[in-house]
Parts: structure tokens; C-alpha cells; sequence
């Protein structure tokens, strides 16, 4: 009998938690899955997407991307208005608006959260050149802020880092104006105030939670961290004291999607929660969504056939659920690098002919699902730079002209040609994309190795040299062609981003005339000839440009896919009733 | 020998093994791993900054302080933070130990008894069709991906009859329930099969014992035969094969938690391998060496327990 009562009582813990789900009491939830662990949201680490996406809810930076317009144009954030800019183009004056709060925290008097200076700017840019964290923005300033590195040097063998020594380049004019002095002309410096590395952060926050300050964001953002579980959920509050942020009206909603005029002038944000659920796994984040769980997704590759009909349309079942697909491309460009240290790499007909060898269009349709643009040099679409309907003629397949190449390189059907080694990393898509590789190398007599390595081991391989060839991807920084040339600049070599070490004395030079250059149609004429240049030279092979697939649920309201998604979240909004009425009649 | 005086002395074998474990650690990171800082650096690593990395995590130190550093943590337990994620590692392990146990422990211990249970039945049975039924599914069990039971379950179960939920985790009690009770059910039909299978031979090896000839001729029932000898009897390697078991429990189980999104500690060496997180690697290696220690004696002393006959040396 004792056992009995046991079982029942069992069954009703059981029967009463699997019925225990919090409800949000009539709050807009914005529910969205993260693929990877989020490593803490201190701006300064923000180096990856998962961790910036975070940050970008919290923090806020100088400038930010508008939301609406394409291409990518810069807009002012906690900025009052676009900087003053001196002629000579090495000093930019922000105005700073006031009235903004940081979140309110324990970490202020009262728990107040205290109104944004422009010393606050002042201690972010220092935290983020500061020796002792090792951010992992470091790189957007170095040599770029008169006296910036002589104080970061200066400090790297003291003890304890005075935050108080005045750096010439970054210093406040009034309480709310901040100017920065840059040693050269730096076109770029705007879009890397717009970057989480540089976003502003409390100085009374850093010093009360001190080495837990990762997990205690406190910012001027949208949202307030409510929970932050790292591998499991993030939750955010709307931030009640945000200022008067309003959603974009300055585009013509007849052009864009009218949907988006419903919000235009609203106070942001939209939404009063957001949700973060961390799923690794592609298989239970596509179930979560088809439950309505899940706002939006990106489309995982193993699913893709089912979403998408072979004429690039959603799929009649989703489509009947009132799912939207959306289809944005990538500022990216995926590769193969050779390692031009190495003397037969330096033979330019040697690389065309692998080129010619491989398979692009192919190797889009088993590994991209067909979504993808084949890459013809290294500038993306989307940016000044690419050029619209240029063919590289060296881009495979094309076995008879590879063959031809290859003999003019003076490996006829790849005779004298040493084995050659193909690095990867341990993962099943590498391991396939690898065997597709070595099999195409075949066909015109080249034998390749694979080599698998976790990530760390190939990095170490390419730091050290000990590789020959390896696939590899890049994606934009920001959105400026120089992000993308920069990976075959000289003087960026290992362990710079120039991985495969290529070397060319024109391009060189024209990357450094360009480096210094503002957005100009004389800038993009030299982008275009170094894009032209590369295409002949095939420093690499050259693989595609992603597009990215993703399904909307119909009550996910202004949503638009971007490259630049920090902080993006304040915009969209939910339509809770359709959401309600939806899930019941078709979920 | 006194009990205590066996414990206390097993447990100082601790201290030269961890002194070993130690030094595999530093050959393993010195050899093998390679240089961190370029990974750690991100996109943009510099020579500078990775030079000024390697100052600030001590990998510029002579070999010799390094490895003492690595003795000094493992002794003390403090591991300091994460080299990839700057998280302190001792919050990490206790963040992922609950979750990971949720899901371990019951499933652990259900899948034992519902083992057991049917090997008794089948050693009741054996030789005749209940036994060759169960030896079947079991092998049939076996051979199916875990991978299978994960995507299937989820799919059927969760997604299409909404018994379970898909995947999550909700804190506290009772909230996670909902979210385990699909990974514990998985949990035990993976691990049913080969655990049947070697109980199934324990107690095979002892019904076929001289004692048990006896106990029959002396007119001893058979369900009596099974429960009290024959049970009793198969509680060393039993013991030995549950015991040892346990330490690794609070790792979880990397699949079923990648796989349900639950917040353990199943992927944790395997995502510091892939970030060449040394603190963290250092971390695992030091307390599986430890756990499995400890456990080691808890076995031995159990076996005192289960069976007078065995006497500590």
C-alpha cells in the first residue's frame, strides 16, 4: 500500500510539471534559437556572431547600420549626429545625445543607472586597447589612435593599467562631445564604431563585478539581461528607462515591404521580451520552429530539400502555415588557399589549372543545396568593389583548358607534381567537401592527401607553414571591400589574415593607396582592379558566396536579414493575436 | 586491516597518480596542443599581441613552472578561467553538473534495475524462448545508432504526438522534468541492451555453480535460488560494473544533451579540445583521474559489504 501512495504521488509530480510551463502574461515574445554557446557578453570579446548578437541587445554603440536601407549605410546611435570630420580626415568630433541612462544595476548609486558622458567613451576605447584583457578588437585601433599604442605598450609590463593617463588621440571636449585623432586616414574607423568592440560600457560596472562583468552586461540598450545560462537560455527584459528611440520613417515604405510602414515612428523596442534558446543541433531547432516555438530560423542544410521546392520556393505545407521564406546573400566568400610560401605554389599556371580542375558549380549543388553564387574573385555582391557580370575565365570546370594549364606549368597530366596536402577540419561537411576536392584533383592527375585537424591544429599548421592547401571561408566585418582584399595583402601576412602568404607587389600597392582613400568612385575603380587582378592571379581558389535561407513565422513582424545583426532585435515585432489564432488552427 | 587505515591509504596512491596525470597533462599540451593564442585571438591575431597572450596565460615560462602550476591547480582544485570563454571554470562545472545528473541519475539507475530485473528472468528462463527473445532485442538494441533512438524519439514522440518536449531546459524543481523524461527514456533503452547482456552472463556464470546443484537438491525453490544465492553471489562484478560507473555520470552524456539542448557537462572536454582551452582540458583530466580514484575504493569497500568472504589488504 506504502508503495502505492508512493507511485501516485510520483505520477502527480510528474502529471503537474509536464503541465508546469511559465506563461508570459500577455507580454510580446520574440522567441529565437542561438546554434552555439554564448562565451559571455563583455563588447571587448565580442569577436564572434553568437556573442556579438548578444551584446548588441545591451550595448550600444556611437553609430549603427539603418535598418531598413540597402546598401549598408551608417546612421547616427548614441551619436547625436554623423561626427565632424576635419579636412585633413584625421580627427572626428561626436556630438553624444543626452539624456541616455545605463541601465539601471546595483553597480550605480541607488541602483540607478546613470546618465551616458563622453568619458565613457573614452574608458571603452581604453578598455579595448588595454594589455592586460587581450580583447579581441584590439586590431580595429592598433596604429590607428595618436598615442593609443605607446600607452598600451607603456602598460603592457606595469602591474596595474592607469585608465586616468591621458591618451592624445581620444579625449572628451565637453561632457558630452568626444573627439578622436588618428595617425593616418582610417575610411574604415566609422563602421568600427559602429562594431561591438567599441561599445560603451560603464566604467562603475566593470569595477563592481570585475572579472564576472562578462556575465553582468550593463548598458544603454533596448534590453536588460534577465537570465543568461550560457549553453541553455538567455532572457531579456525590455530596459524601461531606454530613451526615445523611434523605428526608422526616413525610407519609401511603397518600395519596401509595406508591412514595415505599420511601425515607422514607433518608439523602439517592439517586443517586451526576447527569449534565446540555445540549440546546437539542427534536427530539434526544426522541430521547435514547425511547433511555432521559434520565430525564425535559418533553414538547416539536412532540412533544406524539405522547406524549398527545386525552384527556390517554400514548401506548399509551410507555405500553408503561413511561414515566409526569405533569402538574403552573404557578404562572404568561401576557398581554397594555397600556401604561397611554398616555390610550386608560386607558379600562377599551377593554380589556375587546379582551379580549373574544381568543380564550383558542382560543388554548390552537393554542399549548398544549390543556393549559393559562385565566387568569381574575392569581393562579394552586395558592395562597391564587385563587378556585376564579370567572368573569371581561369574558374573551373573546365578539364581540357586545366589539362593545357598544367602542362604549360610543366606538370603534363600532373607528372613531377609531388603529392599534395589538403588540410581540413574534423567535421563530416569538411570531410565530404574534401573528398569531392581530392576527387576532381584526379581527374587531371593530381594526387591529394586530406589531412583532417581540429580547428586549433589546423590554425597552428597555417601559423607554422606546415600546410599546402586548405578550405577556409570569410566572412565581412563590415561592409567594405578592404575587409576582403585585405586577406591577400602582403604586408598582412601570418599571422595577420593574409593565411596563404600571397605576395604581389601591384596589388600591394594599390591596397595601400586605396587603404587611405574615403568611399569614392575613384576607390571603387581601384577595388575593381584589384578584384580583376586577383581573378587573373588565383592566389586561391576561389569557391562562393553564401546565401542564407531563412523561414519567418507570419507574426514575426519587420523582420529583415542582414549581415550586421548587433542589434537588429529592438525592430522587430510580434503580432500576438495572428500568433494565437495561428498556432491553434494550424500547429 | 582496520577499514580506515585501507582507505586512507588507497586514497595517498592519489597523490603520485595525480603527480603522473599531471605530467601527461603538460607533455600532452607541450607536444601536442601547439600554440593557443592564434585561436584565441580570433580573425586578428598579431605577433605582438600573441607574444603579449602568451605572457599574460604563463606559456612563456620555463617548462618547469608551467608544470608546476599544473601541480599546484590540481592539488588546490582551482583551475582558474577558461581560456576561450573567460568564464571561472569551477561555476562552469557546477552550472552543468545539476542538469547533467537529471538526466544521468535516473536514467542510470532505472536502466540498472529494468537490467538486473530482466536478467534475472532470462537466467530464469535461459535456454528457452523468453532468453533467446530478450538475447535477440537486446543485440538488435545494441545495433542501432543512439543517433537513431535520439531522431526518432524527438520526431515521433515530441514533435508529431507531443508526449515529450522537443528539446530545453527549465531550472529548478520540478520544471526540468518535462525536459528529461525523453532523454532518461532514450538514456535506457541505449543502455539496456548491452547491460542485459552482461548481467545476463553474471548470473549465467553463477546458476551453473556447485552451490547452486545443492540448493536444488536440497529442494530450495527456483525463484528462491535466483533472488537470494544466485543474486547475492553476482554482486561483485555487478557492484564493480555499477560503481565505477558513477563518477562519470555527472559528465552527462554528450549526444542525448546536444542533441535535447540541456545545459550539462556532456560536450565540455570536447569543446575545449576544439578551442584548445588548456585550463579547462586540465580541469576534466584532473577530476575524471580523482573521481575514478575515489570510486576505485568506494568499490572495494562495498565488496566488504556485498560479500564478507573479501577482506581488505
Amino acid at each position: 500500500m506504502r508503495m502505492f501512495h508512493l507511485l501516485v504521488l510520483c505520477l502527480c509530480i510528474l502529471g503537474g510539471s509536464i503541465g508546469c510551463k511559465k506563461s508570459d502574461d500577455g507580454l510580446k515574445v520574440y522567441n529565437i534559437a542561438s546554434t552555439s554557446e554564448v562565451k559571455g557578453m563583455d563588447p571587448i570579446y565580442a569577436g564572434d556572431l553568437y556573442s556579438s548578437e548578444e551584446v548588441g541587445r545591451v550595448y550600444e554603440g556611437l553609430l549603427e547600420y539603418h535598418y531598413l536601407k540597402r546598401p549598408y549605410i551608417l546612421v547616427p546611435n548614441l551619436a547625436q549626429e554623423m561626427p565632424q570630420v576635419s579636412r585633413d580626415g584625421l580627427t572626428y568630433t561626436f556630438k553624444i545625445k543626452k539624456g541616455v541612462l545605463f541601465q539601471d544595476n546595483e553597480c550605480f548609486q541607488n541602483s540607478k543607472g546613470r546618465e551616458l558622458v563622453a568619458e565613457d567613451f573614452v574608458y571603452s576605447l581604453k578598455r579595448l586597447a588595454d594589455p592586460k584583457l587581450q580583447s579581441l578588437g584590439w586590431w580595429l585601433l592598433d596604429g590607428r589612435i595618436a598615442g593609443l599604442n605607446e600607452w598600451r605598450d607603456k602598460h603592457a609590463n606595469l602591474d596595474v593599467v592607469n585608465y586616468d593617463e591621458v591618451v592624445e588621440g581620444i579625449k572628451t571636449i565637453d561632457s558630452h562631445t568626444v573627439q578622436f585623432k588618428l595617425v593616418k586616414p582610417y575610411p574604415q574607423f566609422l563602421y568600427a564604431l559602429a562594431m561591438p568592440f567599441t561599445f560603451v560600457v560603464a566604467k562603475e560596472a566593470v569595477e563592481y563585478y570585475k572579472k564576472e562583468f562578462l556575465n553582468h552586461p550593463v548598458g544603454t540598450g533596448p534590453f536588460q539581461l534577465s537570465v543568461f545560462t550560457q549553453s541553455n537560455t538567455i532572457v531579456y527584459f525590455k530596459n524601461p528607462t531606454f530613451r526615445d528611440k523611434f523605428f526608422p520613417s526616413d525610407v519609401d515604405f511603397t518600395l519596401a515591404n509595406s508591412e514595415l510602414s505599420k511601425d515607422a515612428g514607433k518608439k523602439l523596442p517592439l517586443v517586451d521580451k526576447i527569449v534565446v534558446n540555445i540549440m546546437i543541433e539542427s534536427q530539434p531547432r526544426w522541430l521547435v520552429f514547425q511547433k511555432g516555438d521559434l520565430d525564425y530560423i535559418s533553414i538547416p542544410k539536412d532540412n533544406f530539400d524539405t522547406a524549398v521546392t527545386p525552384n527556390k520556393e517554400l514548401a506548399p505545407d509551410l507555405l500553408a502555415k503561413g511561414i515566409r521564406l526569405e533569402i538574403t546573400p552573404q557578404l562572404d566568400v568561401t576557398y581554397i588557399a594555397f600556401n604561397h610560401d611554398l616555390p610550386i605554389f608560386k607558379n600562377v599556371r599551377l593554380r589556375r589549372a587546379l582551379s580549373l580542375a574544381y568543380d564550383v558549380n558542382k560543388s554548390n549543388t552537393l554542399f549548398y543545396n544549390d543556393t549559393a553564387l559562385p565566387a568569381q574573385s574575392v569581393v562579394p555582391p552586395g558592395i562597391a568593389g564587385h563587378i556585376p557580370n564579370f567572368v573569371n575565365g581561369f574558374r573551373g570546370p573546365d578539364i581540357e583548358l586545366a589539362k593545357k594549364e598544367l602542362q604549360e606549368a610543366g606538370y603534363p597530366d600532373g607528372k613531377g607534381l609531388p603529392e599534395i596536402t589538403y588540410d581540413i577540419t574534423a567535421s563530416t561537411v569538411s570531410m565530404q567537401m574534401a573528398d569531392f576536392f581530392k576527387a576532381r584533383m584526379a581527374e587531371v592527375g593530381v594526387n591529394i592527401k586530406v589531412r583532417t585537424n581540429s580547428w586549433p591544429e589546423l590554425e597552428n599548421r597555417i601559423q607554422n607553414r606546415t600546410v599546402m592547401m586548405w578550405g577556409i571561408a570569410w566572412g565581412a566585418d563590415y561592409p567594405d571591400a578592404e575587409n576582403f582584399l585585405q586577406l591577400l595583402y602582403g604586408a598582412n601576412k601570418t599571422p595577420g589574415p593574409n593565411g596563404s602568404g600571397y605576395s604581389n607587389p601591384e596589388f600591394d600597392l594599390m591596397y595601400k593607396e586605396a587603404s587611405v582613400m574615403q568611399d569614392s568612385p575613384e576607390r571603387t575603380a581601384i577595388y575593381e582592379n584589384m578584384n580583376k587582378l586577383i581573378a587573373s592571379e588565383m592566389p586561391w581558389i576561389f569557391g562562393v558566396h553564401r546565401q542564407q535561407f531563412s523561414l519567418k513565422q507570419s507574426w514575426l513582424k519587420n523582420f529583415i536579414p542582414s549581415d550586421f545583426t548587433t542589434g537588429r532585435c529592438q525592430y522587430v515585432n510580434i503580432d500576438k493575436s495572428e500568433k494565437e489564432n495561428l498556432v491553434k488552427s494550424k500547429f | 586491516m582496520n577499514i580506515y587505515i585501507y582507505i586512507i591509504r588507497r586514497l595517498a596512491y592519489l597523490i603520485p597518480v595525480l603527480l603522473g596525470v599531471c605530467l601527461i597533462i603538460f607533455l600532452l599540451f607541450n607536444v601536442v596542443a601547439g600554440d593557443p593564442t592564434a585561436v584565441l585571438l580570433g580573425k586578428h591575431p598579431t605577433a605582438k599581441q600573441m607574444a603579449e597572450l602568451r605572457h599574460e596565460l604563463g606559456i612563456d615560462k620555463p617548462m618547469v613552472y608551467q608544470y608546476l602550476d599544473i601541480v599546484k591547480s590540481a592539488f588546490t582544485f582551482d583551475f582558474g578561467r577558461s581560456w576561450a570563454t573567460k568564464q571561472q571554470i569551477s561555476s562552469m562545472l557546477k552550472r552543468g553538473a545539476l542538469p547533467s545528473l537529471t538526466v544521468s541519475v535516473p536514467a542510470f539507475v532505472l536502466a540498472t534495475i529494468l537490467a538486473i530485473s530482466i536478467s534475472l528472468l532470462v537466467a530464469y528462463f535461459r535456454g528457452k524462448f523468453i532468453d533467446k527473445a530478450v538475447v535477440f532485442v537486446c543485440v538488435m538494441l545494441m545495433s542501432i545508432s543512439s543517433l537513431v533512438y535520439i531522431l526518432f524519439g524527438q520526431w515521433a514522440l515530441a514533435y508529431h504526438l507531443g508526449v515529450f518536449e522537443i528539446a530545453g531546459y527549465d531550472e529548478g524543481f520540478p520544471n526540468f522534468i518535462p525536459y528529461v523524461l525523453l532523454p532518461i527514456l532514450i538514456w535506457v533503452v541505449i543502455s539496456v541492451g548491452p547491460d542485459v547482456r552482461f548481467y545476463r552472463t553474471v548470473m549465467l556464470d553463477e546458476i551453473y555453480q556447485d552451490y547452486v546443484r545443492t540448493a536444488r537438491a536440497k529442494g530450495v525453490g527456483e525463484k528462491m535460488i535466483l533472488f537470494k544465492h544466485v543474486l547475492k553471489n553476482a554482486m561483485i562484478p555487478i557492484v564493480t560494473f555499477v560503481i565505477i560507473r558513477i563518477p562519470f555520470l555527472i559528465l552527462g552524456a554528450l549526444l542525448i544533451e546536444s542533441f535535447f539542448s540541456i545545459p550539462g557537462l556532456g560536450g565540455i572536454t570536447l569543446k575545449a579540445i576544439n578551442n584548445n582551452d588548456f585550463p579547462v582540458i586540465k580541469a576534466m583530466t584532473v577530476l575524471s583521474a580523482v573521481a575514478y580514484m575515489v570510486f576505485s575504493v568506494v568499490t572495494d569497500v562495498v565488496y566488504t559489504v556485498v560479500d564478507p568472504r573479501v577482506r581488505l589488504k
